[in-house]
């Protein structure tokens, strides 16, 4: 993407006044999510602030937490060192339960049942995206980067709902706009080219 | 292109307005409709200019231009931004020497990031009440949770306010514990020139666009007393991949931001003294009380309802504040609870799955309780008999809009007539007894 473009959304969306991730109004992070579950032909997509959240995300998503094991074939030392300090063992003769990709990968060709794609390349900072087809391992994502038992936009009014997906440890890895809408644009460029 | 700009100017109140019939039994709203809305942040042309600036540098270098320009601003002596506020705490909390199986005393009444963040350190959270005057952790109630285990007490500057650091610094000294500031609500506020975030040993902070100091979205940062304790938090992360990197756009937005601070600063404080000073004349409410010597940053400003000054001292408390909601929200004051139990009340703490199968809560099971929220009798009563304005008052809102406030407040609480109808009318169920909220 060139600088043109890249001043031309960022200037966009702070016209717009909605910088942060749990307004209401905000266009930007479900835009993200409709390119990359087009791209991917995944139903769902969880957009997070970096690639080990996403592993984190998906993992979660899937059900695997503390003193569970699965599989480790093929990842590098940090994200070996992230899933010792989630707590989860990693068996390297098996594949690990999500395909680890990056924006520049084909998302259309991927056979795995969950993917982790890893957006930060695109340069505007570390963020990441779980990827399923799965509803309920979409809603435990997204539970993972909220606080209590609430969706993105409702975080601050609603009552807590859905206790069925019981909340654990919960971070703010909560995507922003502004580099949501960048990201957005970098892979509606990329693909064109 | 939708834009934030206001759709018409809000007219200056007039005496005739103060005395009319309240909005809920038919009367004009003091803030009428239409003209509620209150921006934040606030972007100006310098913010879009100096993030397309950013596009052109080189992304570590904004992100750490940033961190040295608002770790100067703070007065801190080391400072590592990160990607939220809870990633800022988990990194104090690291780097102040906190290790799985730890207890961390917090209060029970913060956000609860607070708590979270403890956990993510795989620590336990222990849960102290409020003092009864700053709504900030009492020092006395954590003194007595104190026990072998512990490793860190973690105060809140609960609303900007900060809490009580002398005592907690000193009851931190006697027991050989870590001080970790919580300042994601306390930009630029201060104890004796001191600024929140320079205070304890280690301090986190959110940046998130929500806060008094917004950055271009998600953001926080962790504050170090010393290089060993920053250190610790960066081979920490290092060590476990954990990726806290701040994004370089919110970060631009951020180091642009910050030339306004004291400006927004300065508006927000004549704001709360405005409305306080009108709030002390209605008798039925108190606002923020601020100990000598400290300054709030009203990030939110609570006020207490005093049903006895208006003849109202025979009804619920609750009930009392229920019906002033009520009645305030159809003034288009847009008060709120901000919370309506304690903490541990909430289902991440009630469950305690943790990162799965109960992790970090069994490693240490005699740190862990099953709370009611009767264990919290201050945080209870506090819920019962406030309200809060957030970002109402956290944007730097205009005269006219301040003086409608307090105009609003005034206006319910000459009608003690309709709060107690009100209160006959309906069953208001105490806070607590709602499902939890956080907002």
């Amino acid at each position: 993407m060139d600088d043109y473009d890249t001043a031309l959304v960022l200037s966009r969306v702070l016209t717009s006044g909605v910088v942060m991730s749990i307004e209401k109004s905000d266009r930007e992070l479900p835009g993200l999510e409709r390119s990359l579950t087009r791209a991917s032909g995944r139903r769902h997509a969880c957009l997070v602030n970096s690639r080990s959240a996403a592993i984190h995300a998906a993992l979660t998503g899937l059900g695997i937490g503390h003193g569970d094991a699965t599989g480790g074939a093929g990842l590098g030392p940090p994200e070996r060192s992230f899933l010792a300090w989630l707590g989860v063992t990693a068996d390297d003769d098996v594949p690990p339960p999500f395909a680890l990709l990056t924006h520049a990968d084909d998302l259309s060709d991927v056979d795995a049942v969950a993917l982790v794609v890893d957006l930060t390349g695109l340069g505007f900072g570390p963020a990441a995206a779980f990827l399923t087809d799965d509803a309920g391992a979409h809603a435990r994502a997204e539970r993972l980067k909220i606080f209590g038992s609430y969706d993105l936009r409702t975080m601050w009014t609603q009552e807590e709902s859905g206790a069925e997906v019981v909340p654990g440890v919960q971070f703010n890895y909560r995507l922003s706009p502004l580099v949501a809408a960048c990201a957005r644009l970098a892979l509606t460029k990329g693909a064109r080219s | 292109m939708i834009t934030d700009f206001p759709s018409a100017p809000l007219p200056l109140p007039s005496e005739d307005e103060l005395t009319a019939e309240l909005a809920a039994l038919g009367g004009e709203a003091i803030v009428p409709k239409g003209l509620r809305r209150t921006i934040f942040p606030v972007i100006t042309k310098e913010d879009v200019f100096n993030l397309l600036l950013a596009t052109r540098q080189d992304p570590a270098a904004v992100v750490a231009g940033f961190a040295e320009k608002y770790r100067d601003y703070v007065g801190a002596a080391y400072a590592l931004p990160t990607a939220s506020g809870t990633a800022s705490l988990h990194a104090a909390l690291v780097g102040a020497g906190v290790e799985p199986g730890d207890e961390v005393i917090v209060p029970a009444f913060t956000f609860i990031a607070t708590a979270q963040a403890v956990v993510a350190a795989h620590a336990i959270p222990v849960f102290a009440d409020i003092d009864p005057v700053t709504y900030c952790l009492d020092p006395a109630a954590a003194k007595d949770l104190v026990t072998e285990r512990t490793r860190a007490i973690m105060p809140v500057h609960t609303h900007g306010l900060p809490a009580d650091v002398t005592a907690i610094r000193e009851l931190a000294k006697r027991h050989g514990l870590a001080f970790v500031e919580d300042a994601s609500h306390a930009h630029s506020a201060s104890v004796d020139g001191r600024i929140a975030g320079s205070i304890g040993d280690a301090a986190g902070q959110s940046l998130m666009a929500d806060k008094n100091f917004p950055l271009g979205g998600e953001g926080g940062i962790a504050f170090f007393a010393t290089a060993d304790a920053h250190a610790r938090a960066v081979e920490y992360l290092a060590r476990h991949g954990i990726d806290y990197r701040m994004s370089w756009i919110a970060a631009a937005f951020g180091a642009s931001q910050l030339e306004r601070l004291p400006f927004y600063d300065a508006v927000r404080a004549r704001n709360a003294a405005l409305l306080g000073e009108a709030l002390e004349g209605t008798g039925l409410f108190s606002p923020p009380h601020v100990p000598s010597g400290h300054v709030h940053a009203y990030n939110m400003y609570r006020i207490t309802l005093n049903p006895e000054a208006a003849g109202l001292g025979d009804l619920p408390v609750h009930a009392v504040k229920e019906a002033v909601h009520e009645l305030l929200v159809a003034e288009g004051v847009p008060a709120r609870e901000w919370q309506n139990t304690p903490i541990p009340c909430h289902l991440p703490f009630t469950h305690r799955a943790g990162f799965g199968n109960g992790h970090p809560f069994t490693l240490n099971p005699g740190a862990v309780r099953d709370h009611v929220p009767q264990d919290f009798p201050v945080t209870l009563r506090m819920l019962e008999s406030t309200l809060v304005l957030c970002r109402e008052l956290r944007s730097p809102v205009e005269y006219e809009r301040v003086l409608r406030y307090a105009d609003a407040f005034g206006k319910v609480a000459r009608r003690p007539d309709a709060i107690r109808d009100l209160v006959r009318e309906k069953d208001y169920p105490r806070p607590y007894e709602k499902a939890a909220r956080l907002g």
